[in-house]
């Protein structure tokens, strides 16, 4: 037997969908406390060009995770420097879950992220460093490699240094030798390093 | 012999962490990431987990939760992770964890705690006879 959809649930998620044209109907939409309005409001927001502020207010109080989904989806398909500025804080949150959409968020959006990489590698938190760095794995943009050696030549956190070494392997050549093994005199009592490092110099030919 | 799931997203990770229980003896099988591993459970029980907090897809902390709810017999899991907050290790043990390592994570460290999360000593070497 077929399941029936509630009437009032269908008939509700119609009407916000019609309000969703209107960029100041849909940004009250986002306030809304039935989900499902918030969820239509998010998805329909990507088509505003002028939604990203809205919709990163929104992200830092939304406590419905598929809520933030739909945002951090419209965030990236709307790509501007506020998207991209309101996809950058949440690095520094403390819901991995967050975080880690975030990251997979920003990896879709190389040309915009790339001018804020330089300043969250250098960023005072290790963790956001830490972030940064992933978000390099899947950037696909050309500096990734010279980003890569900055960091394990000049980041003193042995962490940011382990997360980009792992990452150096996989997408560096032989210009990252000589930052490898200077890694692996500066960090000589960590095993890991020493393990990463070699296994990175195994990989790109230069040991 | 002992079996252990690694799951972590880095391969580096994962070889390394392999490198070092497979040399005490333990049996290693590897997950990229908390879907894969409730899949690997889902095919065989282990005796520990070794679970990296930070992947795509689904977290260390949300493999855990689906794990701890499952009806089966549950065992012991450490997490590993790079925030060394109070914050990050209270939710790890709320969600289900015994114990919370911060990366890097020594060998001889390692295997301590898992020998004793296992109820072994370490010349059992992984094996249960």
């Amino acid at each position: 037997m077929g399941l029936k959809k509630p009437q009032q649930t269908s008939a509700s998620s119609s009407d916000e969908r019609r309000q969703s044209r209107d960029l100041p109907g849909l940004l009250a939409a986002l306030g809304d406390p039935d989900p499902m309005a918030r969820r239509w409001a998010a998805r329909d927001l990507a088509e505003h060009a002028d939604a990203s502020g809205g919709l990163v207010e929104r992200l830092r109080v939304e406590t419905e995770p598929s809520v933030t989904q739909v945002i951090l989806t419209s965030l990236t398909r709307l790509g501007d420097e506020i998207a991209v500025a309101g996809l950058t804080d949440c690095l520094r949150s403390e819901d991995a879950m967050l975080r880690n959409a975030a990251i997979e968020a920003m990896k879709q959006l190389p040309d915009e992220v790339a001018p804020l990489m330089g300043q969250l590698l250098e960023d005072p938190d290790p963790d956001v460093r830490i972030f940064a760095v992933d978000v390099l794995e899947s950037l696909r943009h050309p500096r990734v490699e010279d980003w890569l050696i900055r960091v394990i030549t000049e980041d003193a956190h042995v962490n940011v240094c382990a997360t980009a070494v792992d990452l150096l392997g996989e997408v560096g050549s032989e210009r990252a030798t000589l930052a490898l093994k200077d890694l692996k005199s500066r960090f000589a009592d960590e095993p890991y390093i020493q393990f990463a490092a070699d296994l990175a110099l195994k990989r790109i030919g230069g040991d | 012999m002992k079996r252990i799931l690694v799951i972590d997203d880095a391969a580096t990770v994962r070889l390394y962490h392999r490198g070092i229980l497979e040399s005490a003896g333990f049996e290693v099988t590897e997950a990229v990431n908390g879907i894969e591993a409730l899949e690997r459970v889902a095919e065989a029980p282990f005796d520990l987990y070794l679970v990296d907090v930070n992947m795509p897809k689904l977290d260390g902390y949300g493999f855990l939760r689906e794990l701890r709810a499952k009806d089966l017999p549950q065992a012991p899991a450490i997490m590993v992770s790079t925030e060394a907050g109070a914050n990050d290790q209270k939710l790890a043990y709320l969600t289900g964890a015994n114990l919370y390592l911060v990366k890097p994570v020594r060998p001889g460290r390692l295997l301590s705690h898992v020998h004793t999360l296992l109820g072994m000593t370490p010349s059992s070497e992984g094996r249960t006879s």
